[in-house]
Protein backbone atom coordinates (compact mmCIF):
# COMPACT_ATOMS: atom_id res chain seq x y z
CA UNK A 1 0.00 0.00 0.00
CA UNK A 2 1.79 3.15 -1.00
CA UNK A 3 0.89 6.40 1.62
CA UNK A 4 2.97 8.71 -0.64
CA UNK A 5 -0.12 11.09 -0.85
CA UNK A 6 -1.24 11.01 2.61
CA UNK A 7 2.30 11.40 4.52
CA UNK A 8 3.76 13.94 2.71
CA UNK A 9 6.08 16.51 4.26
CA UNK A 10 4.16 19.64 4.70
CA UNK A 11 6.86 21.47 2.37
CA UNK A 12 6.90 21.05 -1.67
CA UNK A 13 9.91 21.93 -3.43
CA UNK A 14 9.64 21.79 -7.18
CA UNK A 15 10.87 18.20 -8.68
CA UNK A 16 14.54 17.52 -9.91
CA UNK A 17 15.49 17.38 -12.84
CA UNK A 18 14.94 13.98 -14.79
CA UNK A 19 18.32 13.39 -15.91
CA UNK A 20 19.88 14.53 -12.94
CA UNK A 21 17.99 12.14 -10.82
CA UNK A 22 18.53 9.26 -13.33
CA UNK A 23 22.07 9.62 -12.49
CA UNK A 24 21.56 8.92 -8.76
CA UNK A 25 19.84 6.74 -9.17
CA UNK A 26 22.51 4.65 -10.66
CA UNK A 27 25.09 5.34 -8.30
CA UNK A 28 22.97 4.84 -5.62
CA UNK A 29 21.57 1.62 -7.54
CA UNK A 30 24.68 -0.29 -6.45
CA UNK A 31 23.74 -3.98 -8.05
CA UNK A 32 22.52 -2.45 -11.05
CA UNK A 33 19.49 -4.86 -10.27
CA UNK A 34 16.84 -1.57 -11.48
CA UNK A 35 15.64 -1.48 -8.08
CA UNK A 36 16.83 0.70 -4.90
CA UNK A 37 17.11 -1.62 -1.65
CA UNK A 38 16.57 -0.78 1.82
CA UNK A 39 20.37 -0.64 2.41
CA UNK A 40 21.33 0.39 -1.27
CA UNK A 41 19.41 3.57 0.33
CA UNK A 42 20.71 3.79 4.35
CA UNK A 43 24.49 3.46 2.29
CA UNK A 44 23.75 6.75 0.56
CA UNK A 45 21.70 8.66 2.80
CA UNK A 46 23.68 10.70 5.18
CA UNK A 47 21.75 12.56 8.71
CA UNK A 48 24.14 14.77 8.84
CA UNK A 49 25.86 13.20 11.87
CA UNK A 50 28.38 10.97 10.50
CA UNK A 51 26.15 7.69 11.89
CA UNK A 52 24.35 5.39 10.00
CA UNK A 53 21.15 6.38 8.75
CA UNK A 54 18.29 5.01 10.76
CA UNK A 55 17.14 1.29 8.94
CA UNK A 56 14.10 2.25 10.73
CA UNK A 57 13.50 5.40 8.50
CA UNK A 58 14.86 3.78 5.61
CA UNK A 59 12.40 0.55 5.54
CA UNK A 60 8.91 2.98 6.23
CA UNK A 61 10.24 5.56 3.44
CA UNK A 62 10.83 2.65 0.98
CA UNK A 63 7.59 1.15 1.74
CA UNK A 64 6.17 4.21 1.37
CA UNK A 65 6.89 4.12 -2.03
CA UNK A 66 6.97 0.63 -3.00
CA UNK A 67 3.87 -0.03 -4.91
CA UNK A 68 4.27 -3.47 -5.45
CA UNK A 69 5.53 -4.80 -2.36
CA UNK A 70 8.94 -5.79 -3.94
CA UNK A 71 11.30 -4.49 -1.56
CA UNK A 72 13.08 -2.03 -3.41
CA UNK A 73 12.11 1.16 -5.61
CA UNK A 74 12.33 1.58 -8.96
CA UNK A 75 13.32 5.03 -10.75
CA UNK A 76 9.73 6.54 -11.11
CA UNK A 77 9.44 5.69 -7.36
CA UNK A 78 12.85 6.70 -6.69
CA UNK A 79 11.95 10.25 -8.14
CA UNK A 80 8.91 10.06 -4.91
CA UNK A 81 11.65 8.86 -2.36
CA UNK A 82 13.77 11.94 -3.29
CA UNK A 83 11.55 14.66 -3.36
CA UNK A 84 10.58 13.07 0.20
CA UNK A 85 13.81 13.18 1.93
CA UNK A 86 14.81 16.81 0.18
CA UNK A 87 11.38 17.95 1.18
CA UNK A 88 11.97 17.17 4.87
CA UNK A 89 15.52 18.02 5.00
CA UNK A 90 14.04 21.73 3.94
CA UNK A 91 11.73 21.44 6.86
CA UNK A 92 14.41 20.03 8.90
CA UNK A 93 17.09 22.70 7.92
CA UNK A 94 14.38 25.29 8.75
CA UNK A 95 14.53 24.31 12.57
CA UNK A 96 18.12 23.24 13.08
CA UNK A 97 19.04 27.55 13.05
CA UNK A 98 22.86 26.28 14.26
CA UNK A 99 22.90 24.09 11.57
CA UNK A 100 24.09 20.92 14.39
CA UNK A 101 22.43 18.66 12.58
CA UNK A 102 20.31 18.20 15.55
CA UNK A 103 17.13 19.95 16.73
CA UNK A 104 16.07 20.65 20.40
CA UNK A 105 12.91 20.12 21.92
CA UNK A 106 12.37 23.59 21.19
CA UNK A 107 12.65 23.72 17.63
CA UNK A 108 11.01 20.02 17.56
CA UNK A 109 8.12 22.01 18.96
CA UNK A 110 7.78 24.53 16.79
CA UNK A 111 8.40 22.09 13.85
CA UNK A 112 5.41 20.15 14.64
CA UNK A 113 3.31 23.07 15.93
CA UNK A 114 3.87 24.26 12.58
CA UNK A 115 2.88 21.16 11.11
CA UNK A 116 -0.66 21.91 12.87
CA UNK A 117 -0.23 19.79 15.96
CA UNK A 118 -1.08 20.74 19.81
CA UNK A 119 0.79 18.93 22.04
CA UNK A 120 1.64 19.43 25.89
CA UNK A 121 5.02 20.27 26.55
CA UNK A 122 5.29 16.98 28.63
CA UNK A 123 4.71 15.05 25.48
CA UNK A 124 7.36 16.65 23.95
CA UNK A 125 9.82 14.95 26.48
CA UNK A 126 7.83 11.70 25.45
CA UNK A 127 8.73 12.60 22.16
CA UNK A 128 12.66 13.65 22.46
CA UNK A 129 13.14 10.67 24.81
CA UNK A 130 11.68 7.91 21.87
CA UNK A 131 13.61 9.51 18.83
CA UNK A 132 16.74 10.06 20.40
CA UNK A 133 18.04 7.74 19.07
CA UNK A 134 21.59 9.05 19.78
CA UNK A 135 21.26 10.03 23.04
CA UNK A 136 21.88 13.38 22.85
CA UNK A 137 18.76 14.90 24.45
CA UNK A 138 17.44 16.24 20.42
CA UNK A 139 16.44 14.49 17.68
CA UNK A 140 18.47 14.31 14.11
CA UNK A 141 17.26 14.65 10.48
CA UNK A 142 16.57 10.77 10.13
CA UNK A 143 15.64 10.33 13.88
CA UNK A 144 13.04 13.31 13.08
CA UNK A 145 11.49 11.98 9.79
CA UNK A 146 10.75 8.62 12.04
CA UNK A 147 8.99 10.87 14.78
CA UNK A 148 7.24 12.87 12.01
CA UNK A 149 5.94 8.91 9.95
CA UNK A 150 4.79 8.02 13.54
CA UNK A 151 2.83 10.64 14.87
CA UNK A 152 1.27 11.25 11.21
CA UNK A 153 -0.12 7.24 11.06
CA UNK A 154 -0.78 7.66 14.81
CA UNK A 155 -3.06 10.45 13.91
CA UNK A 156 -4.38 9.31 10.89
CA UNK A 157 -5.30 5.89 12.90
CA UNK A 158 -6.81 7.80 15.75
CA UNK A 159 -8.72 9.83 13.44
CA UNK A 160 -10.85 6.87 11.92
CA UNK A 161 -12.00 5.89 15.28
CA UNK A 162 -12.61 9.46 16.50
CA UNK A 163 -15.82 9.01 13.88
CA UNK A 164 -17.62 12.41 16.24
CA UNK A 165 -14.13 14.21 16.24
CA UNK A 166 -14.70 15.29 19.41
CA UNK A 167 -11.15 13.89 20.26
CA UNK A 168 -11.84 10.98 22.60
CA UNK A 169 -12.55 7.57 21.38
CA UNK A 170 -13.67 4.57 22.85
CA UNK A 171 -11.87 1.18 21.33
CA UNK A 172 -11.79 -2.19 22.49
CA UNK A 173 -8.97 -3.90 23.69
CA UNK A 174 -8.44 -5.56 19.89
CA UNK A 175 -9.29 -1.88 17.95
CA UNK A 176 -6.32 -0.59 20.03
CA UNK A 177 -4.24 -3.35 19.31
CA UNK A 178 -4.93 -3.04 15.56
CA UNK A 179 -4.30 0.88 16.34
CA UNK A 180 -0.85 0.58 17.63
CA UNK A 181 0.59 -2.40 15.34
CA UNK A 182 0.16 -0.12 12.85
CA UNK A 183 3.36 2.09 13.84
CA UNK A 184 4.99 -0.94 15.08
CA UNK B 1 -10.49 19.37 27.32
CA UNK B 2 -10.23 21.17 23.74
CA UNK B 3 -9.86 19.27 20.91
CA UNK B 4 -6.59 20.35 18.99
CA UNK B 5 -5.00 17.67 17.16
CA UNK B 6 -5.07 18.88 13.35
CA UNK B 7 -6.60 22.41 13.78
CA UNK B 8 -3.71 23.74 12.42
CA UNK B 9 -3.78 21.54 9.24
CA UNK B 10 -5.86 24.15 7.25
CA UNK B 11 -3.95 27.16 8.77
CA UNK B 12 -2.36 30.14 6.88
CA UNK B 13 0.89 29.50 4.81
CA UNK B 14 -0.96 26.20 4.16
CA UNK B 15 0.16 25.44 0.09
CA UNK B 16 -0.64 21.86 0.22
CA UNK B 17 -3.66 21.06 -0.30
CA UNK B 18 -3.66 17.39 -1.13
CA UNK B 19 -2.61 15.80 2.44
CA UNK B 20 -4.27 18.12 4.49
CA UNK B 21 -7.91 18.68 5.44
CA UNK B 22 -9.33 22.11 3.78
CA UNK B 23 -9.96 25.17 6.56
CA UNK B 24 -12.85 24.55 8.29
CA UNK B 25 -12.98 20.66 8.25
CA UNK B 26 -10.19 20.05 10.76
CA UNK B 27 -10.09 16.38 9.31
CA UNK B 28 -12.40 13.43 8.81
CA UNK B 29 -14.77 15.41 6.24
CA UNK B 30 -14.79 13.83 3.12
CA UNK B 31 -12.55 10.41 2.25
CA UNK B 32 -9.39 9.84 3.74
CA UNK B 33 -7.19 9.83 1.46
CA UNK B 34 -5.53 6.68 2.79
CA UNK B 35 -8.63 4.72 1.82
CA UNK B 36 -11.65 3.26 3.93
CA UNK B 37 -11.54 2.71 7.14
CA UNK B 38 -10.03 -0.48 9.08
CA UNK B 39 -8.38 -0.90 5.63
CA UNK B 40 -4.87 -0.32 6.92
CA UNK B 41 -4.08 -4.39 6.88
CA UNK B 42 -5.15 -4.69 3.11
CA UNK B 43 -8.11 -6.21 2.10
CA UNK B 44 -8.64 -8.81 5.21
CA UNK B 45 -10.92 -6.55 7.90
CA UNK B 46 -14.56 -7.09 7.18
CA UNK B 47 -16.85 -5.12 5.51
CA UNK B 48 -18.92 -3.13 7.93
CA UNK B 49 -18.53 -1.25 11.16
CA UNK B 50 -16.61 -3.88 13.60
CA UNK B 51 -12.96 -4.12 12.14
CA UNK B 52 -12.12 -6.89 13.88
CA UNK B 53 -15.37 -8.93 13.66
CA UNK B 54 -15.54 -10.42 17.72
CA UNK B 55 -13.82 -7.98 18.50
CA UNK B 56 -16.95 -5.75 19.42
CA UNK B 57 -18.41 -8.28 21.97
CA UNK B 58 -16.24 -8.86 25.02
CA UNK B 59 -15.55 -12.20 25.61
CA UNK B 60 -16.42 -13.64 28.97
CA UNK B 61 -14.31 -13.97 31.66
CA UNK B 62 -10.53 -12.05 31.01
CA UNK B 63 -11.16 -9.93 28.52
CA UNK B 64 -7.94 -9.81 26.92
CA UNK B 65 -4.40 -11.53 27.87
CA UNK B 66 -3.18 -12.18 31.16
CA UNK B 67 -6.33 -11.38 32.84
CA UNK B 68 -6.92 -15.15 34.39
CA UNK B 69 -3.52 -16.42 33.67
CA UNK B 70 -1.24 -16.82 37.07
CA UNK B 71 2.19 -15.17 37.05
CA UNK B 72 2.05 -12.21 35.20
CA UNK B 73 2.74 -13.47 31.70
CA UNK B 74 4.63 -10.55 29.84
CA UNK B 75 5.87 -8.98 33.18
CA UNK B 76 8.74 -7.32 32.02
CA UNK B 77 8.64 -7.69 28.68
CA UNK B 78 10.69 -11.13 28.54
CA UNK B 79 8.95 -14.38 27.17
CA UNK B 80 6.73 -16.45 29.74
CA UNK B 81 8.57 -17.12 33.05
CA UNK B 82 11.79 -15.00 32.33
CA UNK B 83 11.59 -13.27 35.52
CA UNK B 84 14.52 -11.12 35.79
CA UNK B 85 16.70 -11.87 33.12
CA UNK B 86 18.35 -8.34 33.22
CA UNK B 87 19.86 -9.22 37.27
CA UNK B 88 22.80 -11.21 37.47
CA UNK B 89 22.34 -14.18 38.68
CA UNK B 90 19.15 -15.06 36.67
CA UNK B 91 20.11 -18.96 36.94
CA UNK B 92 21.47 -18.57 34.23
CA UNK B 93 19.79 -19.59 30.80
CA UNK B 94 17.28 -22.73 31.05
CA UNK B 95 20.09 -24.11 28.58
CA UNK B 96 18.83 -27.11 26.24
CA UNK B 97 21.37 -29.67 25.68
CA UNK B 98 24.69 -28.98 24.13
CA UNK B 99 25.23 -25.40 22.26
CA UNK B 100 21.57 -24.17 22.53
CA UNK B 101 22.82 -20.67 20.07
CA UNK B 102 24.12 -23.13 17.43
CA UNK B 103 21.72 -21.78 14.68
CA UNK B 104 22.74 -18.55 16.09
CA UNK B 105 26.42 -18.35 13.91
CA UNK B 106 28.46 -17.90 17.23
CA UNK B 107 31.19 -20.02 16.47
CA UNK B 108 32.36 -23.09 18.42
CA UNK B 109 35.53 -22.93 20.53
CA UNK B 110 36.88 -19.98 21.86
CA UNK B 111 37.78 -16.88 19.69
CA UNK B 112 40.25 -15.10 21.51
CA UNK B 113 42.70 -18.05 22.36
CA UNK B 114 44.45 -15.81 25.05
CA UNK B 115 41.10 -15.07 27.46
CA UNK B 116 41.32 -17.85 29.60
CA UNK B 117 37.16 -18.70 30.27
CA UNK B 118 37.43 -18.54 33.45
CA UNK B 119 37.51 -14.52 33.28
CA UNK B 120 33.94 -14.06 33.48
CA UNK B 121 32.52 -11.36 35.07
CA UNK B 122 29.88 -11.85 37.19
CA UNK B 123 26.33 -12.48 36.16
CA UNK B 124 27.70 -12.48 32.36
CA UNK B 125 26.64 -16.08 31.17
CA UNK B 126 30.16 -17.52 29.56
CA UNK B 127 28.32 -18.56 26.47
CA UNK B 128 27.41 -15.37 26.13
CA UNK B 129 30.13 -13.83 26.31
CA UNK B 130 31.96 -16.34 24.16
CA UNK B 131 29.34 -15.02 21.93
CA UNK B 132 30.08 -11.41 22.47
CA UNK B 133 33.32 -11.63 21.50
CA UNK B 134 32.47 -13.33 18.15
CA UNK B 135 29.69 -10.77 17.40
CA UNK B 136 31.17 -7.55 18.03
CA UNK B 137 33.38 -7.31 14.94
CA UNK B 138 35.12 -3.97 15.49
CA UNK B 139 36.66 -4.80 18.95
CA UNK B 140 34.82 -1.91 19.89
CA UNK B 141 33.26 -3.77 23.10
CA UNK B 142 30.24 -3.19 22.15
CA UNK B 143 27.79 -4.22 20.09
CA UNK B 144 26.20 -2.25 17.65
CA UNK B 145 22.96 -2.33 15.53
CA UNK B 146 25.06 -3.61 12.57
CA UNK B 147 26.77 -6.10 14.68
CA UNK B 148 24.12 -7.48 16.06
CA UNK B 149 21.93 -7.94 12.81
CA UNK B 150 24.92 -9.88 11.29
CA UNK B 151 25.18 -12.24 14.24
CA UNK B 152 20.99 -12.80 13.96
CA UNK B 153 19.58 -15.49 11.35
CA UNK B 154 16.44 -16.95 11.19
CA UNK B 155 15.16 -20.53 10.09
CA UNK B 156 15.48 -19.60 6.45
CA UNK B 157 18.66 -18.32 6.55
CA UNK B 158 17.93 -14.56 6.36
CA UNK B 159 19.04 -11.70 8.41
CA UNK B 160 16.99 -10.39 11.38
CA UNK B 161 14.94 -7.84 10.39
CA UNK B 162 15.96 -4.04 11.67
CA UNK B 163 12.93 -3.80 13.55
CA UNK B 164 13.82 -6.54 15.67
CA UNK B 165 17.51 -5.96 15.90
CA UNK B 166 16.45 -2.02 17.25
CA UNK B 167 13.70 -2.81 19.23
CA UNK B 168 16.28 -5.83 21.20
CA UNK B 169 19.21 -2.91 21.22
CA UNK B 170 16.75 -0.75 23.13
CA UNK B 171 15.73 -3.38 25.14
CA UNK B 172 18.79 -4.16 26.56
CA UNK B 173 21.06 -1.23 25.73
CA UNK B 174 21.90 -0.14 29.87
CA UNK B 175 24.42 2.26 28.44
CA UNK B 176 21.71 4.05 26.73
CA UNK B 177 24.17 4.40 23.72
CA UNK B 178 22.84 3.07 20.81
CA UNK B 179 24.89 0.03 21.77
CA UNK B 180 25.28 -2.79 24.05
CA UNK B 181 28.02 -3.80 26.93
CA UNK B 182 28.68 -7.09 27.77
CA UNK B 183 26.31 -7.24 30.72
CA UNK B 184 23.51 -6.06 28.04
CA UNK B 185 24.64 -8.78 25.92
CA UNK B 186 24.55 -11.20 28.04
CA UNK B 187 20.70 -10.46 28.99
CA UNK B 188 19.73 -10.47 25.35
CA UNK B 189 21.55 -13.71 24.74
CA UNK B 190 19.20 -15.39 27.93
CA UNK B 191 16.28 -13.76 26.16
CA UNK B 192 16.78 -14.75 22.74
CA UNK B 193 17.59 -18.44 23.87
CA UNK B 194 13.93 -18.25 25.49
CA UNK B 195 12.14 -16.88 22.93
CA UNK B 196 13.56 -19.55 20.47
CA UNK B 197 12.68 -22.19 22.86
CA UNK B 198 9.17 -21.10 23.02
CA UNK B 199 9.23 -20.33 19.18
CA UNK B 200 10.14 -23.82 18.42
CA UNK B 201 7.55 -25.29 20.88
CA UNK B 202 5.19 -23.28 18.92
CA UNK B 203 6.26 -24.03 15.28
CA UNK B 204 4.41 -27.94 16.00
CA UNK B 205 4.57 -29.12 12.54
CA UNK B 206 7.99 -27.87 12.38
CA UNK B 207 8.30 -25.97 9.61
CA UNK B 208 10.76 -23.06 10.97
CA UNK B 209 7.77 -20.59 10.92
CA UNK B 210 4.61 -19.69 12.68
CA UNK B 211 1.49 -19.87 10.73
CA UNK B 212 -1.77 -18.74 11.97
CA UNK B 213 -2.81 -21.34 13.81
CA UNK B 214 0.15 -21.88 15.63
CA UNK B 215 0.03 -18.26 16.30
CA UNK B 216 -3.55 -18.26 17.89
CA UNK B 217 -2.45 -21.60 19.92
CA UNK B 218 0.77 -19.59 21.26
CA UNK B 219 -0.78 -16.38 22.66
CA UNK B 220 -3.71 -18.34 23.91
CA UNK B 221 -1.08 -20.12 25.55
CA UNK B 222 0.63 -17.04 26.77
CA UNK B 223 -2.80 -15.94 27.63
CA UNK B 224 -4.49 -13.31 25.39
CA UNK B 225 -7.15 -13.66 24.41
CA UNK B 226 -7.33 -12.74 20.15
CA UNK B 227 -9.85 -13.43 17.77
CA UNK B 228 -8.13 -15.85 14.97
CA UNK B 229 -8.80 -12.96 12.20
CA UNK B 230 -7.12 -10.76 14.06
CA UNK B 231 -4.15 -13.02 14.85
CA UNK B 232 -4.36 -14.10 10.82
CA UNK B 233 -3.98 -9.91 10.38
CA UNK B 234 -1.09 -10.22 12.49
CA UNK B 235 0.88 -13.07 11.05
CA UNK B 236 0.09 -11.66 7.25
CA UNK B 237 1.32 -8.38 8.12
CA UNK B 238 4.37 -9.31 9.32
CA UNK B 239 5.26 -12.61 7.33
CA UNK B 240 8.08 -11.92 4.89
CA UNK B 241 7.49 -10.77 1.52
CA UNK B 242 6.45 -13.89 -0.86
CA UNK B 243 5.75 -16.25 2.74
CA UNK B 244 2.19 -15.02 3.02
CA UNK B 245 1.30 -16.41 7.01
CA UNK B 246 4.39 -17.22 8.04
CA UNK B 247 6.56 -15.92 10.79
CA UNK B 248 9.83 -16.05 11.12
CA UNK B 249 11.93 -15.86 14.63
CA UNK B 250 12.30 -12.27 14.53
CA UNK B 251 9.05 -11.28 13.88
CA UNK B 252 7.64 -13.86 16.53
CA UNK B 253 9.89 -12.10 19.06
CA UNK B 254 9.02 -8.39 17.77
CA UNK B 255 5.31 -8.92 17.78
CA UNK B 256 4.94 -10.84 20.94
CA UNK B 257 6.86 -8.21 22.40
CA UNK B 258 5.05 -5.42 21.71
CA UNK B 259 2.08 -7.10 22.44
CA UNK B 260 3.21 -7.42 25.48
CA UNK B 261 3.72 -3.78 25.98
CA UNK B 262 0.39 -2.80 24.45
CA UNK B 263 -1.42 -4.74 26.55
CA UNK B 264 0.13 -3.53 29.33
CA UNK B 265 -0.47 0.19 27.58
CA UNK B 266 -3.99 -1.10 27.34
CA UNK B 267 -4.40 -2.25 30.94
CA UNK B 268 -3.15 0.75 32.33
CA UNK B 269 -6.36 2.67 30.73
CA UNK B 270 -8.82 -0.05 31.41
CA UNK B 271 -9.16 0.30 35.09
CA UNK B 272 -12.48 -1.48 35.49
CA UNK B 273 -11.30 -4.46 33.41
CA UNK B 274 -14.15 -3.81 30.67
CA UNK B 275 -12.36 -4.45 28.06
CA UNK B 276 -12.99 -1.41 26.33
CA UNK B 277 -11.22 2.28 27.07
CA UNK B 278 -11.79 5.70 26.35
CA UNK B 279 -8.83 8.11 25.34
CA UNK B 280 -7.94 11.55 24.12
CA UNK B 281 -5.74 12.08 21.32
CA UNK B 282 -2.77 12.67 23.62
CA UNK B 283 -3.13 9.43 26.07
CA UNK B 284 -3.20 7.70 22.77
CA UNK B 285 -0.20 8.92 21.64
CA UNK B 286 1.89 8.92 24.17
CA UNK B 287 0.47 5.75 25.68
CA UNK B 288 1.30 4.25 21.97
CA UNK B 289 5.02 6.28 21.96
CA UNK B 290 6.18 5.43 25.36
CA UNK B 291 5.59 1.82 24.29
CA UNK B 292 7.01 1.59 21.24
CA UNK B 293 10.23 0.04 21.51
Amino acid sequence: MAYHNQYRPPYNSAPPDQGFLWNIFQRVDKDRSGAISDSELQQALSNGTWTPFNPVTVRSIIAMFDRENKGGVNFNEFAGVWKYITDWQNIFRTYDRDNSGFIDKNELKQALTGFGYRLSDQFYNTLIEKFDRQRKGQVAFDDFIQCCIVLQRLTDVFRRYDTDQDGWIQVSYEQYLSMVFNVV
Amino acid sequence: MSFHYGQGYGGPGNNYPQQHPPPGAPYGAGPSPGGPAGGQYGGSAPPGGAPYGGATAPPPGGHYGGGAAPGAPYGSYGPPGAGGQYGPGAGGAPGGPGAPYGGYGQPHGTPYGHHPHGNVPPGVNPEAQQWFQSVDTDRSGYINLKELKQALVNSNNSSFNDETCLMMLNMFDKTKTGRMDLFGFSALWTFLQQWRALFQQFDRDRSGSINSNEMHQALSQLGYNLSPQFIQTLVNRFSPRGRQGAMYLDRFIHVCTQLASMTEAFREKDTARSGNVKMNYEDFLSGAITRLM
